[in-house]
């Protein structure tokens, strides 16, 4: 891996070197073990990611109790399908329906439910996406593809304080849970696409 | 504070850009995520100080800095501010002095992947704090613009919604972002209906919803 050689690469510059020479200067101080570093990354990129969060859909989708939980305390049943941890203490679920649709933003930094979807991809950290979701979400929604009815009820969802969002979007045609967990999307989870 | 950072209806950025579905593109990005996430437990660094030492940048670099190097950045911030670290050693990575041993210890590997999976709960027994508001009642958002950090946008500030759900009590992010502590208080979610945050040029059929602590709400 890279950062296991410590001379400077020549060719590494800006911001590589700026977290680099920080790295080497907290590691230097005691404040951090390099183990950990390598365990952190190691565990989002293992552990976490939108197939949990798919997994959690697809259970609800084939499991009405469960459903039933997920709506009323969403980090609970999320946590009973092993996904638990930070930016999941507090989860809500939203559904969507025929006549309600919910999208997910974070107008002020970014953020969103890592222990089911992961860490948030570039375009849900996009100033365009902060600045418009909240004053034009149909005419966002339609750049991604999702162009709803006009009569749909289209609630924008700003995550300000400690609750993160997770969208349980409209069941597609299917019943095993498998095969349904495959067609869920990151974007789906969000309220950026339909499936 | 009204900063860059409060994006929330402002014009001029253009196109989403739907495509950029990645997390990380390079290795630096994923060891700038890393260090934030270890650095906490040896240093004083929660995620409201952190996402308020990102706040403070300066407007024109919060624009164009990358994501993870403002995450970066934001540690060097705290760290400074702790007397952690001197700006000579920022500078140019090198130690110049050391820290008193026992008083910044590490998180090992094991216990920090344990912590992660365990999260930290931010919410407090319901009798901590009565709520002053119930469901369906009119509230104002308070025109406060504080300096320091704050989670009540500028876009709802002055602003009428009604309360739609009690998340219940929570530590508070103002208080917690200055090192004063969780100020435990409800926590709720206003309902806006776009016409009275955007008015003619709202689009039909939206609303807003934003999770607000009780010291951002007065009744309307």
């Amino acid at each position: 891996m890279p950062h296991d050689h410590h001379d400077h690469d020549p060719l590494e510059e800006g911001a590589a070197l700026r977290v680099r020479a920080l790295e080497e200067l907290m590691i230097a101080k005691g404040l951090v073990d390099p183990a950990a570093l390598d365990a952190i990354v190691e565990y989002y990129e293992r552990e976490t990611g939108p197939r949990n969060g798919a997994a959690v859909v697809a259970r609800a989708w084939t499991d009405p109790d469960y459903r039933a939980w997920l709506l009323r305390d969403g980090s609970a049943a999320i946590a009973d399908m092993g996904f638990s941890g930070f930016q999941g203490e507090h989860i809500r679920v939203l559904e969507n329906t025929g006549t309600v649709h919910n999208v997910v933003t974070c107008t002020l930094c970014s953020c969103y439910p890592w222990p089911v979807l992961g860490l948030p991809p570039t375009w849900y950290k996009s100033a365009a996406y902060r600045a418009r979701v909240v004053r034009e979400p149909r005419a966002v929604l339609a750049e991604f593809g999702l162009v709803l009815p006009a009569d749909t009820d289209v609630r924008v969802w700003d995550s300000t304080a400690e609750i993160r969002y997770l969208v349980l979007p409209i069941r597609p045609e299917g019943t095993d849970v498998d095969a349904l967990a495959a067609m869920v999307t990151r974007n789906g989870m969000i309220g950026t696409a339909a499936l | 504070m009204d900063g860059i950072h409060d994006m929330g209806g402002m014009h001029g950025f253009g196109a989403v850009p739907t495509d950029a579905e990645e997390v990380f593109v390079h290795d630096w990005q994923k060891r700038a995520f890393a260090l934030c996430e270890t650095v906490a437990w040896a240093a004083p660094f929660n995620s409201d100080q952190h996402r308020h030492a990102i706040e403070r940048m300066p407007p024109a670099a919060y624009l164009t800095v990358d994501y993870f190097e403002k995450w970066a950045i934001a540690c060097r911030t705290l760290l400074l501010e702790a007397g952690l670290v001197d700006a000579g050693e920022l500078e140019n990575g090198k130690k110049r002095f050391d820290l008193s041993p026992g008083d910044h210890t590490p998180v090992g590997a094991a216990e920090l992947i344990e912590a992660t999976q365990a999260g930290a709960p931010m919410s407090y027994p319901e009798g901590t704090a009565s709520p002053a508001f119930q469901i369906g009642t009119r509230v104002r958002v308070s025109r406060a613009s504080p300096a320091g950090h704050t989670r009540a946008p500028r876009y709802v500030r002055g602003q009428v919604g009604v309360i739609e759900t009690d998340l219940g009590v929570f530590q508070f992010a103002d208080t917690m972002a200055r090192g004063d502590g969780p100020n435990p208080q409800h926590c709720y979610t206003v309902r806006f209906e776009a016409r009275d945050l955007w008015g003619d040029a709202a689009e039909a059929g939206t609303s807003m919803r934003l999770d607000l602590w009780e010291a951002y709400l007065d009744p309307a």
